[in-house]
C-alpha cells in the first residue's frame, strides 16, 4: 500500500440526463488528473446524470456493474488512476429500486460501491421519493490505502464516517451536490469530520445551475488537522490537485488523540436517546 | 427570531453575481438570443433591467416601454429612458392605448367601473407585447416580480408575472430596494413608490395596506413558520393585519401555481409529473 497518494478533485458541471456528454467530461477530467500526477481521482455526487433529473431518474439509472460503470472501468485501466463518481444505481437484486451510489473503480477493475444513508427530503431535496437509503458502510482496501466513501448530507451525520473511519478508512470521499444556501455548512462539517476522525477528507462538489439550484463548487482536501491542503474555485469548474501522507496521521492523533479517547459505552446511550426521540 | 430589519441583509455583491450567473447560464441553456422585458420605470423592472444588461451585454436587452394614456406619467417614462440610456439597451415604446380601447369596446359585458377586471387586461395585454418580441426574435421575457408581491398575490395572473424568468422573485421589494442601491440605480427610481399601474394613481401600499418596510418583515416570518401572534407582538402591528396578510399568502397559492386538474391517470400535469424545467439531454 502506498503511504502517500496524489488526489485530484475534479468539479465538473454535469448536465442533466446527458450521461454520454458526462461519461466524456469524466474522460476528459483523467486525462487532465493523470498528466498532473494523480492517482485517484474524485467527481461530484450523481455526476453521470447530472442531480435535478426528477423523475426522469427512473430511466437514467443503472446497474453497477452495468454500462457506465464498464466505461470507468475501461478508463481506470488506460489511464492508471482510482476514480470515484456518482450515478443513480438500479438495483440488482430487486430490478426496481434506485439508490444514489458512490463507485470506487481501479485499475483492476471495479472495487466496490456505496449507497447514500442519508438522503435529504426537505426544502429543494426530494431524494426519498426516489431513492432507497443504504445500510451499510463502505470502507474498500486499496492499493491507494483504505478508502471510505460517503455521500453529501451524510455529512451532517458524525456516525456515518466515525464508522467508516473505525473500519479502517484513513481516506474519507465525500461526493457531493451542495447548493450554495448550505455553503457554510459544508465548510464546518469537512472540517470537523476529518478532525473528530483523525483522517483525510476529500470533498468534491458539483458546479453549475440546476433549475435555478447554485451548486457551490469550492471542492476541498483536508488534513487530518482540519487544514485545508487545496480548494477548488467556488461555482466554477475546477481541477485540483494535492498530495495526501498517510503517515501524517499518526503525530495528529498523538496530539488529539481522539479516537484512543472514544467511549462506547455512549453509543449504547446515543442509540438509546435516538430511539425515544 | 427578532424581527428586526437587519434579518433582510443580504450580501448584495454576493446576490447580484449569482442572479447575473442565473440569466446568463439560462440563456446559454435555452439558446435564446436575448432579453425582452416590459420596462415601467419602477425599481424592479430597473433593477431587472440593469441585471440583464450586465448579464448578457445590453444590446441583446430589449426594453418594451408599454404606456398608456390612463396610467402614463412622464416620470415613469423619463425613469425607464434613463435607465435604458445608462444599461445601453434597446428599447421600443408602444402605446397600448388603442388596443386595450379596442378590447374594451369588443365584450359585450364590458365595465369600465370594475377597475380590477379592466386593469388587469392592462397588465395581459402588456404580456401578450412581450411575448411576442420574444417570439419574433427568438428571445426569453424576463419578469420582475419580487417576492413580496408574488407571495401576496399582489400581481395579475397570466400578466405581469408571466415570463420565462424571475430573477428577483426570491427577493422582499425592501431587498431589491437594497439591490438596486448596490447596483447604483439612481435614487429617486429606488425610492419612487410602486405601482402595478393599472389605473390612475394606483399604489401598491396603499391597496396592501401596510408599508413594505413592515410587509416584508412579516412575511421573513411567515416565510420561517412564525406564528401571527409572535409576529405581532414583536412588530406592534395589529395581530389581524398579520392574519389577513397571512390569508392573502395562502388563498394565492393558485396565481403561483398555476395548471390543475383533476388526478385522473397514471402521472399528472400539474402534480406528479415532476420534470426537470431545465432543457434536458437524454436524448
Amino acid at each position: 500500500m502506498k503511504e502517500t497518494v496524489d488526489i485530484a478533485l475534479a468539479q465538473i458541471f454535469c448536465r442533466p440526463g446527458d450521461k454520454e456528454g458526462n461519461l466524456k467530461k469524466i474522460e476528459q477530467a483523467a486525462v487532465q488528473a493523470k498528466r498532473k500526477g494523480a492517482q485517484l481521482l474524485i467527481l461530484p455526487e450523481l455526476s453521470l446524470t447530472g442531480y435535478v433529473v426528477r423523475d426522469e431518474i427512473y430511466g437514467l439509472a443503472e446497474d453497477i456493474p452495468g454500462p457506465s460503470t464498464r466505461r470507468i472501468e475501461t478508463l481506470a485501466k488506460k489511464t492508471g488512476l482510482h476514480i470515484v463518481f456518482g450515478m443513480p444505481e438500479v438495483s440488482g437484486d430487486t430490478k426496481a429500486t434506485l439508490h444514489n451510489t458512490a463507485v470506487l473503480v481501479g485499475p483492476k477493475g471495479l472495487i466496490g460501491k456505496y449507497r447514500k444513508m442519508y438522503l435529504p427530503t426537505h426544502s429543494v431535496f426530494e431524494e426519498k421519493r426516489y431513492f432507497r437509503p443504504g445500510y451499510q458502510p463502505a470502507v474498500f482496501k486499496t492499493d491507494l490505502g483504505k478508502i471510505g466513501l460517503i455521500i453529501c448530507y451524510d455529512i451532517y451525520f458524525p456516525e456515518v464516517v466515525r464508522l467508516a473511519r473505525l473500519e479502517g478508512a484513513q481516506l474519507i470521499v465525500c461526493i457531493s451536490a451542495s447548493p450554495s444556501v448550505r455553503r457554510t455548512f459544508f465548510e464546518v462539517l469537512t472540517a470537523a469530520r476529518a478532525i473528530e476522525n483523525v483522517a483525510f477528507l476529500a470533498f468534491v462538489n458539483l458546479v453549475g445551475i440546476e433549475d435555478g439550484l447554485q451548486f457551490w463548487g469550492g471542492s476541498r482536501l483536508l488534513g487530518p488537522n482540519g487544514k485545508v491542503l487545496v480548494q477548488a474555485k467556488y461555482d466554477k469548474e475546477d481541477l485540483v490537485l494535492a498530495g495526501i501522507d498517510y503517515s501524517d496521521l499518526r503525530p495528529i492523533e498523538a496530539f488529539v488523540p481522539v479516537l484512543k479517547d472514544l467511549r462506547p459505552e455512549l453509543f449504547d446511550k446515543l442509540k438509546k436517546s435516538a430511539e425515544a426521540l | 427570531m427578532k424581527l428586526t430589519p437587519e434579518v433582510l441583509d443580504l450580501d448584495m455583491s454576493e446576490v447580484e453575481k449569482k442572479l447575473l450567473g442565473f440569466i446568463d447560464d439560462y440563456l446559454k441553456k435555452t439558446g435564446a438570443r436575448g432579453i425582452v422585458l416590459g420596462l415601467s420605470g419602477g425599481v424592479d423592472s430597473c433593477t431587472v433591467a440593469a441585471l440583464s444588461a450586465k448579464a448578457i451585454g445590453g444590446s441583446r436587452v430589449l426594453g418594451l416601454l408599454l404606456f398608456e394614456d390612463e396610467t402614463r406619467t412622464s416620470k415613469d417614462v423619463n425613469d425607464a429612458m434613463r435607465i435604458a440610456k445608462r444599461y445601453r439597451l434597446k428599447t421600443e415604446t408602444i402605446d397600448i392605448t388603442a388596443p386595450l380601447k379596442s378590447l374594451y369596446g369588443s365584450i359585450p359585458v364590458f365595465d369600465p367601473s370594475d377597475k380590477v377586471s379592466k386593469g388587469n387586461m392592462k397588465a395581459r395585454t402588456r404580456m401578450i407585447f412581450n411575448y411576442y418580441y420574444a417570439n419574433r426574435f427568438g428571445r426569453l421575457v424576463c419578469g420582475s416580480s419580487d417576492k413580496s408581491e408574488t407571495m401576496m398575490g399582489y400581481f395579475t395572473k397570466w400578466g405581469d408575472v408571466a415570463a420565462d424568468i424571475h430573477p428577483v422573485m426570491d427577493l422582499y421589494k425592501t431587498q431589491v430596494r437594497r439591490l438596486a442601491r448596490h447596483m447604483g440605480i439612481p435614487r429617486e427610481i429606488v425610492e419612487k413608490p410602486s405601482s402595478p399601474a393599472l389605473w390612475p394613481k394606483q399604489m401598491a401600499e396603499d391597496e396592501l395596506g401596510v408599508r413594505y418596510e413592515q410587509l416584508d418583515l412579516v412575511l421573513y416570518g411567515l416565510e420561517r413558520f412564525m406564528k401571527p401572534e409572535e409576529i405581532a407582538g414583536q412588530l406592534n402591528i395589529e395581530e389581524p393585519l398579520i392574519e389577513r396578510i397571512r390569508e392573502r399568502w395562502l388563498n394565492a397559492e393558485h396565481k403561483r401555481r398555476v395548471l390543475l386538474t383533476a388526478k385522473l391517470e397514471y402521472r399528472t400535469v400539474g402534480t406528479d409529473f415532476r420534470l426537470p424545467r431545465d432543457p434536458f439531454y437524454t436524448l
